[in-house]
């Protein structure tokens, strides 16, 4: 009898790390097979989501001359100090330029490599490394300026911020006056039927044109949404009136989801957090550049 | 005697065991076993498990139709497993071995749809993640699956996952129309209805409300079948 338990126990073992290795060899398979066209749909997907909140479609393709030159920020940690890094392309190929906490320019260094082949997160962090042998550099998001003929017409942002459960993860896109062109919800994990409808046009277009100051001073209302205002935003009112309508209601203050005030208010207050600290860092930015004399291609 | 994996008996050092040929008790047909998951034994209405995940998702008609689609493949390909390997899996590790099961053609599901249907993933991703601990999964590999052949167990895992699926969109149909006065809102067909949104339907506790109402309405069909066949007899 006790050698028959024993004879089990080792059984058991046995055909429990069996299956644990044939569940971790068919998942890691099915990982490497599917890894490539993932991460390839995935960037796809993003510069759909990139034309379509900057208003191309099908119907309106972007233009051959447009351009989009993505900026990659850094943090760089000396000791008890940190400053901001940009890796950028400029008229004499991609640089890091690195900035202290109040926008004060302190150096530019060459990088090599082309930035398209600075995709890689991995890459690029390694290449910027290498080039701050005092301190540590940490990777901290990106932003994209669109140019059409040289001038800038829009920056594309990527962000996070906390949601009612989770984080909210948007793209959205500002023209060069920082007045709101649209946001997109990339990934969320708010309540299905109720705060998961931020993603419903008729909230999101609430945001589309708002200037900065508009966006800035807005808030959540809980009153419902008039009827003109949502048929516009939802195209079930075309051309001229649908404009004007939008014209009209443009300042106003957001009106919540019905049942869901806290994601509604997270997701404008993420965004105005988004906007404000883009508004500081690009005009910060732009001013080293230009003190400095380094010419850009945005 | 209760029988575990692959008819073995569940004690542990028991000398004669039972051949899996012999223990095979299924005698329905594949139409029947079908039936049974849609009907007589529909996950939702008849088992009533996996309620959180129904109630939670189920707020509007493709919602329901999402994680429905994404459960039956789930469900077909973990019974399929388990039934080709039924005799290698040691009955006192019935359950990790399910769970094993269900995790990895969860995550292979998952990347195959990102990569190779990104349309499809966009709608069912958060779906798909959901699955791993779905109760009615679980359950049928424990009471049909290991104990009878894959052909049987792909029909009752077909007729199971279709019994959740339709589950899920009669209550997401339910709660769309009354809670948000829309059906099939955000796709081509949508129909909006002219009532007001009664907000309390899309909340989880109203989604039990309608389950309840459910299956007492489908228990009462059951019940007036079962007695028009008696009296016509």
């Amino acid at each position: 009898m006790k050698q028959g338990a024993m004879k089990d126990i080792f059984m058991i073992v046995i055909k429990l790390t069996v299956t644990c290795l044939v569940a971790g060899i068919i998942m890691g398979a099915a990982f490497l097979l599917t890894h490539d066209a993932k991460e390839h749909n995935e960037q796809v997907r993003d510069e759909k989501v990139m034309l379509s909140i900057l208003g191309y479609d099908k119907a309106n393709p972007a233009p051959k001359t447009l351009a989009l030159n993505t900026i990659y920020r850094y943090i760089v940690t000396r000791g008890e100090t940190q400053s901001i890094g940009y890796v950028l392309s400029t008229e004499t190929g991609t640089q890091f330029v690195e900035l202290d906490l109040e926008g004060n320019f302190l150096k530019a260094y060459p990088i090599s490599q082309e930035i398209d082949k600075l995709r890689k997160e991995s890459d690029r962090t390694g290449a910027v490394q290498a080039l701050i042998s005092d301190g540590e550099v940490r990777y901290a998001d990106n932003f994209i300026i669109a140019v059409n003929d040289g001038k800038r017409i829009a920056y594309i942002l990527d962000g996070k911020y906390p949601g009612f459960k989770a984080s909210i993860r948007v793209k959205m896109a500002l023209d060069k006056n920082l007045s709101m062109l649209g946001f997109e919800v990339l990934e969320h994990e708010e309540d299905p039927g109720l705060g998961a409808e931020i993603k419903q046009k008729w909230f999101r277009g609430q945001f589309e044109g708002k200037s900065f100051e508009q966006l800035k001073t807005a808030d959540v209302v809980k009153t419902p949404i008039p009827d003109d205002y949502r048929n516009a935003i939802t195209g079930k009112i075309k051309g001229e009136e649908a404009q004007n309508i939008r014209a009209k209601h443009v300042g106003d203050p957001i009106h919540a989801l019905t049942g869901a005030t806290i994601s509604s208010r997270s997701v404008l207050n993420g965004n105005k957090a988004m906007v404000t600290k883009f508004a500081y860092r690009i005009d910060k930015l732009d001013k080293a550049l230009q003190q400095q004399g380094i010419k850009t291609p945005f | 005697m209760e029988r575990g994996c692959g008819g073995k008996p569940f004690l542990l050092a028991q000398k004669k065991r039972f051949s899996p040929t012999n223990t095979m008790s299924n005698t329905l047909t594949k139409g029947q076993l079908i039936a049974r998951g849609v009907l007589s034994q529909n996950p939702i209405f008849k088992l009533a498990l996996s309620m959180c995940p129904a109630v939670g998702m189920s707020t509007t008609v493709m919602n329901g139709l999402m994680l429905g689609i994404a459960v039956f493949f789930v469900q077909v390909f973990s019974s399929m497993t388990i039934s080709l390997i039924k005799n290698f899996i040691h009955p006192r590790i019935r359950i990790p071995t399910y769970t094993l099961t269900i995790a990895t053609w969860v995550t292979v599901i998952d990347l195959v749809l990102a990569a190779y249907l990104p349309a499809a993933y966009a709608e069912m991703g958060i779906f798909i993640k959901l699955i791993v601990a779905f109760a009615i999964i679980t359950m049928r590999l424990e009471t049909f699956a290991c104990k009878e052949s894959p052909s049987d167990s792909f029909f009752d895992a077909v007729g199971m996952g279709l019994g959740f699926m339709f589950g899920m969109v009669v209550i997401g149909f339910v709660r769309e129309l009354l809670g948000a006065g829309t059906i099939l809102a955000g796709t081509p067909i949508a129909i909006e209805v002219p009532i007001h949104p009664f907000l309390f339907f899309i909340l989880p506790c109203a989604g039990f409300f309608v389950v309840g109402i459910m299956m007492a309405f489908f228990n009462w069909i059951e019940a007036k079948y079962n007695e028009g066949k008696t009296s016509n007899e």
